[in-house]
């Protein structure tokens, strides 16, 4: 993984106070030393605005923070840490629904409370995940989803209204998907809901992901953000299924269209957000949830959220105005929405990755 | 007495050899045999063999063929291409050619694989204005199976460099005198390159040949950039296992049955080329 090192400037005391007063939690920040925190984090837009604000808690705290990005998906840094556990030198993990679950299960979190972290106030219970004792176990930062959406420069011929039509020769090699253990299987769960299943009924997904392949209809299999936004930068792939921090940087630079309200299929909706981790040092513990917290107030909301085209979860954060069309009323949630079982599903990835293995790929391959 | 001394003043370096060496892979066979319980962070109790029964269903035994195959592919191509630029770079009358070969061979090995990789996907990628060219070698650029001439021509960059400068030592070491001294007894250029020069430098041409080898099919980037996630070596499912999934075991058999059958083709090839070229 790649780690990006920041020193803290010296004039911390002298933004001390302005920020304490920005954030409205001035006791947490006097601190009479920093701690070194490392802080995982995604990469391209991610980090890129992570890395301003770090840097402006680095000099208003003494705090110092080391960012690491994820290689891959998220989960990937589940399986990285598992033999390490419990000499971890991570402390915060910024990671969405399924790895939370998989974190939770290893017992690996610290549960946070709004007692030490004021900013949890201001967002709503049900963005949070919580453990069998009903605490809360994680810091929701972004409402995100997955959906399908192409690039309306490139597809020609009627608009897509049903993922149905990408089956038609003209979508030939022009599909980017990715891999089952990116974004935990959910392609698989919109394929096979679009034909009568869910996650614990994936079998149809997997019929129409044959049909797809051997109809040569795959161009690409992406592992994460930067090669998806590569992938549809490029020009000879038009639509895709991703996330919407990676369509967020696709719609900058192109014009797309995200297929969030189709009549017979659903956009996946999760959270993403940090994940304190347990650790023998309880002052590091306690500037992980600092951090964290500065993540969750409502300016530093906002700002987080502008760039990656997720919706804020702090109630007092402003939406980007870009993201109206993405996010749902709440009248549309039910019609168009749809929160899968992440903890199940998250169960299934090894055995969904061996079939992509020995079903998919040959068939990709062979165009 | 002496034997004993010997083995003594080996010692140090053996324990710290098998420490380094044998001590992870000896671990990764143990790891190899444990259970994996898909969802969970914690390992399985007991012992087992499914991780490598699995390996043998076909499309797992494909995904090792394409490794070797393509290895095997652009480790012939790097001594193709590699053994006149070494020739070259020992053997030009020319000073400037001599120096500006042995600059550019070193310049590739230090220059950036990942800048290279995609320094091609933008050259030779579906897009890029060398893709017809590419194309002349069967596949249509947006073909899922061009991927693999973008990935052979990542691991060419990779390994060219490495087989050209060893070459350059195997040349270097043949003294000039022989090839004038067959000329003398009236061999033409060619003869004298393919019946002295070739046989005298094949140790060095083999050597060269196995680390190419070495080096593509363990190599994990070139794929993994440009292989369009359809071109899939052995070090992808071992990364998706170890990294994406957590499942240590699976990922070691994996790892374990490519040390087996890297030394079997290693052997293989040593003992082929032995016989072919006998010193």
């Amino acid at each position: 993984m790649a780690r990006i090192i920041a020193s803290p400037a010296v004039n911390r005391r002298a933004l001390l106070g302005g920020l304490a007063g920005m954030a409205g939690a001035g006791p947490v920040f006097a601190q009479p030393r920093g701690e070194q925190l490392l802080v995982v984090m995604w990469g391209a837009q991610w980090i890129e605005v992570c890395r301003p604000i770090g840097e402006e808690w680095m000099r208003a705290t003494g705090d110092r923070i080391q960012w690491e990005l994820h290689a891959g998906g998220a989960m990937a840094v589940v399986g990285r840490l598992r033999p390490l556990w419990p000499r971890v030198p991570q402390n915060l993990i910024a990671a969405w629904d399924p790895v939370f679950a998989a974190m939770m299960e290893a017992g690996w979190m610290e549960p946070v409370s709004e007692t030490e972290m004021p900013a949890l106030r201001e967002i709503p219970d049900a963005f949070f995940k919580k453990d069998a004792q009903g605490r809360k176990m994680t810091v929701p930062l972004s409402t995100a989803g997955a959906f399908w959406g192409y690039r309306t420069d490139l597809v020609t011929g009627p608009p897509i209204e049903s993922i149905e039509q990408l089956l038609e020769p003209r979508f030939r090699g022009k599909l980017c998907v990715p891999v089952p253990v990116n974004l935990s299987g959910l392609l698989l769960v919109s394929l096979a809901m679009q034909r009568g299943g869910n996650e614990r009924n994936i079998e149809p997904g997997w019929q129409f992901l044959k049909q797809l392949a051997e109809r040569g209809q795959i161009g690409r299999v992406v592992a994460n953000n930067s090669e998806m936004i590569n992938a549809m930068s490029a020009g000879d792939l038009s639509v895709a299924f991703w996330n919407t921090g990676g369509w967020q940087a696709v719609r900058d630079r192109f014009p797309c269209r995200l297929l969030t309200r189709l009549p017979d299929n659903k956009g996946f909706l999760f959270n993403e957000g940090f994940a304190v981790m347990k650790g023998e040092n309880a002052n590091r513990v306690a500037a992980a949830k600092r951090f964290a917290n500065h993540f969750a107030t409502a300016p530093i909301n906002t700002r987080y959220n502008m760039p990656l085209g997720s919706g804020p979860t702090n109630i007092n954060s402003t939406p980007a105005p870009a993201i109206a069309d993405i996010f749902y009323k709440p009248d549309e949630l039910e019609r168009f929405a749809y929160i899968p079982d992440y903890a199940y599903m998250s169960s299934q990835v090894d055995a969904w990755t061996r079939r992509w293995e020995t079903e998919i790929t040959p068939l990709v391959r062979r165009g | 007495m002496k034997r004993g001394i010997h083995l003594w003043l080996l010692a140090p370096g053996l324990l710290l050899l098998a420490m380094l060496m044998g001590g992870p892979v000896a671990l990764l066979a143990l790891e190899s045999l444990k259970p994996f319980i898909p969802g969970s962070m914690r390992p399985g109790e007991g012992w087992t063999l499914a991780h490598y029964r699995e390996l043998l269903q076909p499309a797992y035994l494909v995904y090792f063929w394409e490794t070797f195959r393509i290895g095997l592919i652009v480790s012939t191509l790097s001594l193709l291409l590699g053994a006149p630029l070494a020739f070259a770079a020992v053997r030009s009358p020319r000073a400037a050619v001599r120096k500006g070969l042995l600059a550019l061979l070193v310049g590739l090995l230090v220059m950036s694989l990942i800048a290279r990789l995609y320094a091609i996907e933008m050259a030779w990628g579906s897009l890029g204005p060398l893709a017809p060219l590419g194309a002349l070698l069967g596949f249509a650029p947006r073909h899922p199976r061009y991927a693999e001439v973008l990935v052979g021509i990542g691991l060419l960059h990779f390994t060219l460099p490495v087989v050209a400068l060893m070459l350059v030592g195997t040349f270097r070491a043949l003294s000039p005198r022989l090839e004038e001294a067959a000329a003398s007894l009236g061999a033409t250029r060619s003869d004298a390159v393919v019946s002295i020069l070739l046989p005298l430098a094949a140790p060095g041409l083999v050597s060269a040949f196995l680390v190419a080898l070495a080096m593509c099919i363990s190599n994990f980037v070139a794929p993994l950039v440009l292989g369009r996630g359809v071109v899939v070596f052995t070090t992808s499912l071992m990364y998706t296992r170890f990294a994406d999934i957590g499942n240590y075991p699976s990922g070691a058999a994996i790892g374990i049955t490519m040390l087996i059958l890297a030394f079997l083709v290693v052997y293989g090839l040593s003992a082929l080329a032995r016989r072919l070229v006998p010193r």
